[in-house]
């Protein structure tokens, strides 16, 4: 998850942010300023999910806003599929067509990003409930 | 990639503006895509009298005829056969303003030839079915398969030799900001 974050990341950072900016406006669904704020944001916020994913920091909470964010492009992609909208995903970069191949892919990807979530917070419950226990035998 | 389709025959006549621009926009469309139509309406209308017309834009309209549109290939040899008489413009106007009735009706000799004198419809009627103009719009379709262009509109910007593909759904108003970026550099 974490090479896919930095990748995006890394494709959209490589080309001038207003790029971006065009391939979300495409989605025809937020105002300008919106467009804007987020074509400058989002590749940023990808790099640095990406690097805390690949460094393992506060795992739970990573992979839960990597899983949101996911989700969101995934409806917003599933909708403009709907839509008929025949435009650029801007996933990794433009030339790629919203298809049911990258809905499919990005559908993958968003299930994988759930369940490293929920492995992560079974993980940490687990640690939890193995230190309850540790302090009640000492005690 | 780009200036070899400059040097394709018919690719001077389809420009417009001046051609050594500091930034130049090649376009591939299709005259039945319903994209096409917004993007020409929306964004290449403003575009031709903000930035083409003054010299700072050089607008390259490739034709890209999707097999899914049954009247498009024919649409563009008609606007390619209309370039030859000097109305590629008004050609690809009028076929983008009433794209929903010969879409629907097939009519597109009729939809060009309201644009042009009885004598120019006559030339562009026979022009349409020549093999060189059908060539030209197959020339044109290669040229974007080589660019990697699978859906139309595709916009190409160059600018200082370094490519931009931008999305053809964007506003105009974010492509304007684009544009002014990089000219300011």
């Amino acid at each position: 998850m974490a090479a896919v974050f930095l990748y995006a990341a890394y494709t959209k950072l490589r080309e001038p942010w207003l790029v971006f900016a065009m391939s979300i406006d495409a989605y025809q669904l937020l105002p300008q300023w919106a467009v804007l704020t987020l074509g400058r944001t989002i590749p940023w916020l990808e790099l640095l999910l990406g690097l805390l994913l690949a460094m393992g920091i506060a795992l739970r909470y990573t992979a839960a806003a990597a899983a949101i964010l996911l989700g969101v492009f995934f409806g917003i992609m599933v909708h403009a599929y709907a839509q008929g909208l025949k435009i650029d995903c801007g996933c990794f970069g433009l030339g790629e067509p919203i298809t049911a191949r990258t809905l499919l892919r990005d559908g993958v990807l968003l299930a994988a990003c759930l369940t490293l979530t929920f492995l992560a917070v079974r993980q940490r419950a687990r640690r939890f409930v193995a230190q309850e226990n540790k302090l009640a035998t000492q005690s | 990639m780009l200036a070899a389709t400059l040097a394709l025959p018919g690719a001077q006549i389809k420009g417009r503006g001046t051609p050594g621009a500091p930034v130049q926009l090649d376009v591939y469309s299709d005259y039945q895509c319903p994209a096409c139509k917004a993007l020409y309406e929306r964004t290449l209308v403003p575009l031709m009298a903000d930035y083409v017309d003054k010299g700072k834009v050089y607008l390259i309209h490739h034709e890209f005829p999707l097999p899914m549109h049954p009247h498009a290939m024919e649409a563009a040899c008609y606007a390619c056969a209309a370039s030859r008489v000097g109305k590629y413009e008004q050609a690809g106007d009028v076929l983008f303003r009433t794209q929903d009735s010969w879409a629907a009706s097939g009519k597109v000799d009729q939809t060009v030839c309201s644009v042009l004198t009885p004598v120019e419809a006559q030339r562009v009627r026979a022009l349409a079915k020549d093999p060189a103009i059908i060539a030209e719009v197959q020339q044109d379709i290669q040229s974007g398969r080589n660019a990697n262009v699978s859906a139309t509109p595709t916009l190409i910007l160059t600018h200082r030799s370094k490519q931009y593909r931008v999305p053809g759904g964007a506003s105009y108003e974010i492509l304007r900001r684009f544009i002014d970026q990089l000219l300011a550099n």
